[in-house]
């Protein structure tokens, strides 16, 4: 289905991204802001797909103890996939030739607008669930702690991406186009809350800029 | 039936409804793959075949949708096993019948690239072992469908046709707005498809009968009249479980209003049934397909861009080397982000069609050709025009290039036109004929156009219609040839009068020689828009220029209520003054220019850094404004950046700035015709299996600011690849990115295969899962945390 783009964009997550939390743009990066915005929003085609599907949908036995953790007491699950489409991508390619600065940051943007997308999906869907009465946890994605990315495979083929919503996989399990998203979510007859992958089991723990500081990414 | 049935289109041709639908429906479970059925159960798939064939289906649609070497992988079962099995299950259920059979084949599943990674010739490859199966199986016919990417249903086509006999269907998968998933048109569709041959040409799933019909109507007017149009349309749109909504009789009552538009041959997609078919057959019984009346148009195309030839059309002269120092540096070093950086500035200021020329002597133009090209639609969606006579270095691009091009050129001699014009009719592509030939250009109007005849003659011999033929009246030079603007123009009238042609010049040719060419650039193509021209060949960054073909626009009403000319100049200010040369005074020499440019690349300021280098270059050696000027610069903005007294942003902007002074510098270099002395030569890439680039083109922008020579590989690069690019150039340095656990591996053979070759050069490695320890197990020299940290990697490396 066609999904519409946030109306504000979260320009704060946008500079986090960019390392560069608490800093106010001056005026050349404000102009090079809405440029990137006014490209991006031109480029993308905002998509995604999503089925209430049986635990038993995905092989969950050798997808990690992250998502195990995560799925705990669940009985069901919703696979969701959301992408910006491949004009994103396209855009990105030329904005980085254009202008360094403003090719990596039109990227961040384009990955807040694509969570920012998710997050909207994400509550269309949680109305729908308790519409049911059921419960649902947040969003868990391939690659987090140690759910393996070739958990891509089954996820994508269990909702047919290719067809639904025109995103593929390279043979390295990365999805194309770039500013995609999947994601598992729990259901449950009773609340659920999930857990997050934490950084116990991210690959990321000994570089992490968030870590340093003391804080996470999820903060 | 008989195969040729298929083509008359005097009756309706009546194709089959969804094979997976039905698959499921008859107990396939979810994980099973569909097309190993002709394998595991023979006898159900028979039996859906049958059931459609006793509907009405004049042709069955072979189980081998997803049949290809990728999906197959891993099952056990080879390509010529399911397809062989596949095609023999609707045959036997054709038997009584008599209905035709047709290899079908869907998408492989994994995006070519650049969307993705899967590179042209193995899609080719993959389609091509599909359809020799297909073949030796007995197929009628290949049915390429559910198609959402043009590059790769080009690449179906071209493997059905150079791999069999059999007639091709073409069907894509449009979205309600007229858009395939990857952006391409209808447009798009129709004429890249009708250009590269195929038989019949379609629409299927994704949408209901009434959500395609306007798309069917779009697609019947721009596909020849005699080129059978079918539609197999999904029952409505998706339920979220994933059913649909509409009844077989709906889908009938719905699929009546077909019925005018032209086709010829009707099915059903996702959700149809048997019984869909059998409507369908009995609601159009007693009809007959439509006319269709297609327009005939002249179009250039990308996926996402159709460009229709109907009044004046600006292509971007600036990616030719004659005459451009820059350009063929960058060229011989195979520096293609200049070239392309040209592509989108043209695009900006109003370009329709690129040029795109790299004849230089000593250079390999055909491996160079394809190379570049396969960049520029990478980052433009302007069509492309191939400028070469060279028939190798046009087939290499030709085949590649994603949509509908123009080939600039062939000239009169018949040499000529038998080498290149079938490379057009197989690529598809329009093509410019030169009115001269292997006497040289003629004097008057009349034997010109005796030559654009001859051109348009044999064109259409080989299968190019007039309005794929663009005539060039050939502008010559008025400061040799005075009267000769006179015959160009008066040529020009005739041939589009007479031969139904399009025409082209280069116009910027007129003023060679003389002052001042703009007024005689300018003058020349307002003079040759009154006369007909259609595409102008020209310098888009020139004002004037653009403003002559905007006013034109205008004057001659194709313009509407003055929009885009109103929205080009509604904030300009035409500057009037005239400079006498001798009168211009350096005003550049004072040495507060380089306090400027060092404070521009501080503050980010991409202009001011260009201006001033541009007035510091005047009196400071190239190299001298580097070392001296902007490599400090850079230095303080990047120990800022290590304090945190400076944002990631705050550098890239200073890094964007100092590129935009360094092309200045590297144009001084290239002007001065001496070799620029780079500080070294550093290959980098983001290594196989990895797409995410952004990281490692920040480090080359640094890099390059830094004065050296970066090779860039792109992303997704094969161990092979950094290996022999390092033979090649003899690089000391080389930096390899990437930001997934699983594709720090690929990392690790790179370096292995670097060592394997003994090859004496360094590794720095760099992205986000990457630790010091880590790079040094892996093999690396240097673990370069960020842009910054590469820099100091290379100045120790290199000594600078």
């Amino acid at each position: 289905m066609q999904l519409s783009l946030p109306k504000q964009l979260d320009t704060k997550t946008v500079l986090r991204y960019l390392g560069a939390s608490g800093w106010t743009p001056d005026d050349a990066m404000a102009q090079l802001f809405t440029k990137a915005e006014t490209d991006l929003r031109a480029a993308a085609t905002p998509r995604g797909i999503w089925r209430q599907l049986p635990l038993s949908a995905l092989p969950l036995d050798t997808a990690g103890t992250d998502l195990a953790r995560h799925l705990a007491g669940c009985n069901g699950m919703v696979l969701m996939a959301a992408t910006l489409g491949s004009g994103v991508d396209a855009a990105l390619r030329r904005l980085c030739l254009q202008d360094i600065a403003l090719g990596a940051v039109a990227d961040a943007m384009a990955s807040v607008l694509l969570e920012q997308v998710c997050d909207a999906l994400e509550a269309a869907i949680r109305t729908e669930i308790t519409g049911q009465g059921l419960y649902m946890t947040g969003r868990y994605s391939p690659g987090y702690g140690d759910c393996p990315l070739t958990l891509q495979k089954d996820l994508c083929l269990a909702l047919d991406t290719v067809r639904g919503i025109g995103v593929c996989l390279t043979p390295d399990c990365l999805m194309t186009p770039r500013k995609s998203v999947t994601a598992i979510l729990g259901i449950a007859a009773h609340p659920v809350t999930g857990a997050r992958a934490g950084c116990a089991t991210c690959a990321l723990r000994q570089t992490c800029a968030y870590r340093k500081k003391g804080t996470t990414c999820a903060m | 039936m008989q195969c040729n049935e298929l083509f008359d289109r005097r009756q309706f041709v009546f194709l089959d409804g969804a094979m997976g639908t039905q698959l499921t429906a008859r107990g396939l479970q979810p994980g099973q793959m569909p097309e190993l059925a002709a394998l595991t159960c023979p006898e159900i798939l028979t039996a859906i075949h049958r059931d459609y064939a006793n509907a009405g289906a004049d042709l069955l649609l072979a189980n081998t949708f997803g049949a290809n070497p990728r999906k197959l992988a891993g099952t056990g079962h080879t390509v010529e096993e399911v397809i062989t099995a596949s095609i023999a299950c609707a045959r036997t259920a054709a038997g009584q019948t008599g209905s035709l059979v047709a290899l079908d084949i869907g998408p492989i599943g994994e995006l070519l690239a650049p969307a993705g990674s899967l590179a042209f010739e193995d899609a080719v490859t993959q389609f091509a072992q599909m359809v020799e199966a297909g073949t030796n199986a007995g197929a009628d016919l290949v049915f390429l469908e559910t198609m959402t990417d043009l590059y790769e249903l080009k690449a179906g086509i071209l493997a059905a046709k150079e791999h069999s006999n059999l007639p091709v269907f073409a069907s894509m998968s449009f979205e309600a707005n007229g858009r395939t998933f990857t952006g391409c048109t209808v447009e798009s569709f129709a004429a890249t498809a009708v250009g590269l041959g195929v038989d019949a040409i379609g629409i299927n799933c994704s949408l209901g009968p009434a959500e395609i019909l306007p798309l069917i109507q779009r697609l019947c007017r721009l596909v020849p009249a005699g080129l059978p149009v079918f539609v197999k349309a999904n029952a409505g749109l998706p339920n979220p479980d994933g059913s649909y909504n509409l009844t077989p009789a709906d889908f009938a009552q719905e699929m009546l209003a077909y019925l005018p538009t032209g086709i010829s041959m009707a099915g059903g997609c996702c959700g149809t049934t048997p019984q869909t078919i059998r409507l369908l057959r009995q609601a159009f019984a007693g009809h007959t397909p439509a006319q269709k009346i297609p327009l005939r148009r002249s179009v250039l195309c990308t996926p996402v861009r159709c460009v229709e030839v109907d009044g004046i059309t600006v292509v971007g002269e600036r990616i030719n080397p004659t005459g451009k120092k820059r350009l063929q540096q960058a060229l011989r070093t195979g520096d293609t982000a200049y070239p392309a950086s040209q592509a989108v500035a043209q695009a900006e200021v109003g370009a329709q069609v690129l040029d795109v020329n790299v004849g230089l002597p000593g250079i390999d133009e055909a491996a160079t050709l394809e190379h570049l090209v396969r960049e520029l639609q990478s980052i433009t969606d302007l069509p492309l025009q191939l400028d070469s006579s060279n028939p190798e270095a046009l087939a290499r691009a030709l085949r590649i290039y994603n949509g509908k091009p123009i080939v600039n050129s062939v000239n009169g001699e018949q040499k000529t036109l038998d080498a290149i014009l079938p490379l057009c009719k197989k690529y598809g592509a329009a093509v410019v004929g030169l009115t001269m030939d292997e006497h040289g250009i003629p004097k008057t109007a009349a034997e010109r156009v005796a030559i654009a005849r001859h051109i348009t003659g044999e064109a259409g011999r080989y299968g190019i219609p007039p309005e794929d033929v663009y005539i060039d009246c050939l502008t010559l030079t008025a400061s040799a040839q005075q009267e000769g603007a006179a015959e160009t123009l008066k040529a020009l009238t005739i041939c589009k009068r007479e031969l139904g042609v399009r025409t082209v010049l280069g116009v910027s040719n007129i003023s060679f020689g003389l002052p001042c060419r703009g007024y005689l650039n300018a003058t020349f193509l307002t003079m040759a828009m009154a006369a007909g021209l259609d595409l102008a060949i020209i310098n888009p960054n020139t004002p004037d220029m653009m403003g002559a073909v905007r006013a034109f626009r205008v004057l001659t009403g194709s313009d509407r209520g003055s929009t885009d000319y109103i929205r080009a100049y509604a904030d300009v200010q035409i500057q009037t003054t005239q400079t006498v040369k001798t009168a211009t005074v350096a005003t550049s020499a004072q040495p507060e220019g380089e306090h400027t440019l060092a404070d521009a690349v501080r503050c980010g300021l991409k202009a001011e850094a260009r201006a001033a280098a541009k007035a510091a270059l005047a009196n400071t050696a190239p190299l001298d404004l580097v070392n001296q000027v902007l490599i400090p610069a850079l230095d303080a903005v990047g120990n800022g950046f290590e304090k945190g007294s400076i944002f990631l942003p705050q550098l890239l902007q200073s890094a964007s700035a100092a590129q935009a002074a360094f092309e200045e510098v590297k144009s001084a270099i290239a002007a001065s015709g001496t070799q620029g002395e780079s500080r070294g030569r550093i290959v980098i890439a983001t290594v196989k299996g990895d797409v995410h680039d952004i990281g490692k083109n920040i480090v080359r922008v640094i890099l390059e600011n830094y004065g050296y020579e970066v090779i860039d590989l792109g992303r997704d690069v094969p161990p092979e690849t950094v290996v022999e690019t390092v033979r090649r150039t003899g690089a000391p340095l080389v930096g390899l990115s990437a930001l997934m656990t699983t594709t720090v591996p690929a990392m690790q053979d790179t370096i292995a295969a670097l060592h394997a070759a003994g090859l004496p050069c360094q590794v720095m490695v760099g992205g986000a899962v990457l630790t010091p320890d880590y790079a040094r197990q892996i093999g690396a020299d240097f673990y370069a945390k960020d842009a910054k940290a590469a820099a100091d990697i290379a100045k120790q490396v290199f000594h600078t």
